[in-house]
């Protein structure tokens, strides 16, 4: 669709919108008709398509659906119609680029939540970055040119590496019957590797994923290219590039090398508690609304890593649902973010003083999403980082620590809010429109219906496909 | 049947002009790809040729190249005189790639080499009246002459030890081999690899590329940069992995050594230049680097020829990617100097389409999927994981980390082309001689990208045919 978007929409705008935001209302309606026939509570790939790609190197389309990657697929699509949406406000240059461009990124975050074969993932993986170098170069702020060159090397160099642990296990594989990049085929080859192969393909994937992640100290990138990036861009960056790391950390390097996870999990886990505990220290000092948001990204993503290399059920899921509810709560503050700075003029916390004079529903709305971000009960948020840490918990009581995260959480959100919103109002009220407004709230409707009710996407979608996993993966327990 | 097309192709431009010389191309290009598609599995030889997959691949390459750089030159040779050599040349330096392509004998072998390499240096200094193509073609033709000469006393070396100069002869001869005369074959290997590496532009061989590609002229160059390097590269697959792959000597690290030090120069080196030719330069050097991994491993534990697939997959990627560039340097170059990067700046608004071209061409360089470069490189690096040499890995680690530096140059001229504001944002006429062929490039690129089965399958049978 983003050829045509970007040809009919070069001499009229007006239709290249219509064409962006309805080619991506079809594709979520699409998959909430995968949502609807989902059968819940089974085990493996739904859904499946396959046909023949380039064969003859093991190369195949195979995509497939389940349990794990269902939440990833649907608030990438929902995520990417919000921001759609919120595009039209938002970006009025070169729009015809703009839209093309963006229906390529749906296309390749769709495609690595659901491709089953890993160079077909890779191929997708890449078709995200491009996009998202140029959304940044392009329609970025001010310092646009540095995030996005830095953004590329970053995120390249580390996929490079991820692609050294694909080619490996092609190889490495090889001599148990004909070498395939499939990953149906892998998962039951891999685990039969020597110690030292797994350590190697799995530290090598692990680097790929964690850039995209990311993880201290692998994050550079992340600030400067979130903040530079246009409001709409950075809910797709938050929301759904980061996920893409924690999804390859899950469906990859957990899944695929049962004994290096054994060998590694006391140093991914380390990792992902230091990454908690720095972004949250880094997001205190935060003057930039925007860097601030980012920086919770940072902090946030931490937990998926802690989560995922518990090697516990209650952990792996909790990480999966993690990345769900972030993706909504960082969604939707970013793109409020970059409505505040449309309509106040700046996103220095310091001058944002007195919000709710010149936008009180706003304020009531940032209110709400500072709350699903320090995981307040209530919010799916909540559930999922307690549930991580419960599941730190149970493999070792020195991953209490990880409170200490989310009360530094709680710290700078309500520092944040307590200059922003709670000083007395001031300024001339220049409040949104109707149309963001109900865009900005509809972030909120699931964070709140799983937040209270969690079972049907947790209970019924994640946790049996993950038990099951595990179970496969450490067959006599851990 | 080949020999006969070459004939007439070489003596087709004498006098006739650029359209004779054009449709002689078109007319060779057909009939390769037509005789390809017909070729028994075993191939023919008669002579010193032997005519097998391997050959009509080569041959096709060598000839797309060709046909780009002769589409593009009618632009750039408008204004000159010398049209008619120019042209003439240009088929006869193409004959002898393909010559070098086809031979099984090393008499023929460098009978092609010479056939190849004398015209390009006329070809390299056909600005008479340009100090710098003079200078380039002065130097080319040193360094050149001089790999000429290693191969010559190469040869004769291998011919004292084996008594042939027939590649299966020799093969068969070396696999039973005295330690006395062990020592010969030995240096004849180390002169070959000299040889062949000029040509190639292997690291410690390079030297004379990024001078001579910026001194001659820019289609020149783009022939220097794909056709001839290639066609060294096939006669390096040829001699190495038929003529010497019985002896008992490990050249297949000494590759590997090559191949790194290749390719981190050359991405380093790129990465520091200011002018456009020497960073296309710097960049076919790195890209050579990766071809020379598929000749350090070649078969797979298997013996399967998958490294040598993504070799020769690779030669035909990057053939069409760096002719393209080279062409849209050329169309660049017809009215801003390309001896800075400045001249890039805010290209996307005033040659719109070059700058698209280009922003394809890098990021195929790059390996970005799914472009054609990243399913050869992925064969390469797939090849030397899965090699029988434990220095595989590392080999295949070293190449993925240049593989990821190397985009932080081509990401740099995308930022330049894309982000950067010009001062002056007038537009900029395109050249359709250039626009065509580089348009032919992308959709080339494409193709193969999306849909690559059908090249990977004819790259493997080209493979096991060797």
């Amino acid at each position: 669709m983003a050829v045509p978007t970007f040809l009919f929409g070069k001499k009229r705008t007006n239709v290249a919108k219509l064409l962006g935001v309805g080619t991506t209302a079809t594709v979520f309606a699409l998959s909430v008709i995968i949502v609807v026939l989902f059968q819940y509570g089974s085990t493996g790939f739904q859904f499946t398509d396959t046909a023949s790609w380039a064969s003859s190197f093991g190369l195949n389309y195979v995509v497939g659906v389940d349990g794990i990657s269902l939440p990833l697929l649907i608030i990438a699509t929902f995520l990417c119609l919000l921001a759609a949406l919120g595009s039209r406000d938002m970006i009025s240059l070169r729009e015809p680029e703009y839209y093309a461009l963006f229906l390529l990124f749906e296309t390749g975050i769709i495609g690595v939540f659901t491709s089953l074969n890993l160079i077909l993932f890779y191929v997708f993986w890449e078709v995200v970055l491009i996009p998202m170098f140029f959304f940044i170069g392009i329609w970025g702020g001010p310092r646009r040119k540095y995030a996005s060159l830095k953004f590329l090397i970053f995120t390249y160099a580390g996929s490079a590496i991820m692609l050294f642990g694909f080619v490996a296990l092609y190889a490495w594989t090889g001599s148990t019957g004909s070498p395939s990049f499939d990953y149906a085929t892998l998962i039951t080859r891999a685990a039969s590797l020597t110690l030292p192969l797994q350590v190697a393909a799995s530290l090598a994937t692990f680097v790929g994923f964690a850039v995209k992640l990311p993880i201290f100290p692998l994050h550079t990138w992340l600030p400067d290219a979130h903040v530079e990036a246009p409001a709409p861009v950075s809910v797709l960056l938050a929301g759904l590039l980061l996920k893409m790391g924690g999804y390859g950390l899950i469906r990859y390097n957990l899944l695929l090398f049962p004994a290096a996870d054994k060998l590694l999990w006391p140093a991914f886990t380390a990792i992902g508690l230091i990454t908690m505990v720095y972004g949250a220290s880094v997001a205190f000092v935060a003057q930039d609304l925007k860097r601030m948001i980012a920086l919770t990204s940072v902090n946030h993503m931490g937990y998926v890593l802690l989560g995922t290399f518990t090697l516990t059920s209650v952990g792996v899921s909790a990480a999966v649902f993690q990345m769900f509810a972030h993706g909504l709560a960082v969604g939707m503050l970013f793109l409020m973010s970059g409505y505040i700075h449309e309509h106040a003029g700046t996103r220095n916390i310091n001058e944002l003083k007195g919000l709710r004079g010149k936008m009180p529903t706003t304020t009531v709305l940032l209110i709400l999403g500072s709350m699903a971000a320090m995981a307040v009960p209530g919010f799916a948020n909540f559930i999922s980082e307690y549930q991580v840490i419960q599941g730190a918990l149970s493999v070792a009581y020195l991953y209490g620590l990880a409170i200490l995260a989310a009360a530094l959480t709680v710290g700078y959100f309500l520092w944040m809010l307590r200059r922003v919103a709670m000083t007395p109002p001031a300024g001339p009220k220049n409040e949104l429109r109707t149309g963001p407004l109900l865009i900005l709230t509809a972030f909120l409707v699931p964070l709140l219906v799983f937040g209270v009710y969690p079972s049907p996407l947790l209970g019924s979608a994640i946790k049996p496909t993950v038990d099951h996993a595990l179970s496969v993966l450490f067959p006599g327990g851990k | 049947m080949t020999p006969a097309g070459l004939i007439r192709r070489g003596k087709s431009p004498i006098g006739i002009g650029a359209y004779a010389g054009l449709a002689g191309i078109v007319i060779a290009l057909v009939s390769t790809i037509w005789l390809g598609f017909n070729s028994g599995s075993p191939g023919v030889s008669f002579g010193g040729f032997q005519v097998d997959l391997f050959t009509y691949f080569f041959a096709g390459v060598l000839l797309l190249v060709s046909l780009f750089v002769a589409i593009s030159s009618f632009d750039f040779m408008k204004r000159d005189p010398n049209t008619a050599p120019y042209f003439g040349l240009l088929l006869l330096s193409t004959l002898g790639m393909i010559v070098l392509a086809a031979s099984m004998d090393l008499i023929l072998l460098y009978v092609g080499w010479e056939l190849m390499s004398v015209p390009t240096y006329a070809l390299t200094a056909i600005r008479k009246n340009d100090p710098n193509s003079n200078e380039a073609a002065m130097k080319f033709f040193v360094l050149s002459a001089l790999s000429s000469a290693l191969i010559v006393y190469a040869i004769s070396l291998t011919f004292g030890v084996t008594g042939s100069t027939n590649l299966q002869a020799i093969a068969s001869s070396l696999g039973t081999i005295t330690p006395d005369s062990r020592a010969f074959a030995l240096i004849a290997i180390v002169l070959f690899v000299a040889g062949f590496g000029v040509k190639m532009a292997v690291v410690p061989f390079h030297m004379w590329i990024p001078d001579a590609f910026e001194g001659a002229p820019t289609t020149v160059s783009a022939l220097l940069a794909s056709g001839a390097k290639m066609a060294a590269f096939a006669a390096a697959f040829r001699v190495f992995i038929v003529g010497f792959s019985t002896i008992n000597v490990d050249w297949y690290s000494t590759f590997a050594i090559v191949a790194i030090a290749t390719m981190t120069l050359g991405n380093v080196a790129a990465l520091m230049q200011k002018s456009f030719t020497r960073l296309l330069a710097y960049s076919s050097i790195a890209q050579a680097g990766y071809v020379l991994i598929a000749l350090a491993t070649p078969f797979t534990v298997t013996r399967d020829p998958l490294g040598l697939a993504g070799g020769l997959f690779h030669v035909l990627n990057y053939s069409i990617v760096k002719t393209g560039a080279f062409i849209a340097a050329a169309a660049v170059a017809t009215r801003l100097p390309v001896n800075t990067l400045d001249s890039f700046i805010g290209l996307g608004r005033r040659m719109p389409q070059t700058a698209f071209n280009v922003m394809i061409f890098f990021l195929a360089l790059a390996g970005v999927p799914p472009l054609n470069g990243f399913f050869s490189k992925v064969m390469i690096f797939t090849g030397a994981v899965y090699s029988p040499f434990s220095w595989g890995g590392y080999l295949a680690v070293a190449a993925l980390i240049n593989s990821g530096f190397s985009m932080s140059y081509y990401g740099w001229i995308i930022k330049r082309m894309y982000f950067d504001d010009p001062g002056d944002s007038s537009k900029i006429p395109e050249p359709k001689a250039y626009t065509s062929v580089m348009w032919i490039a992308t959709s080339l690129v494409f193709i193969i990208g999306i849909y690559p089965d059908p090249w990977i399958r004819l790259v493997r049978s080209a493979a096991g045919s060797l």
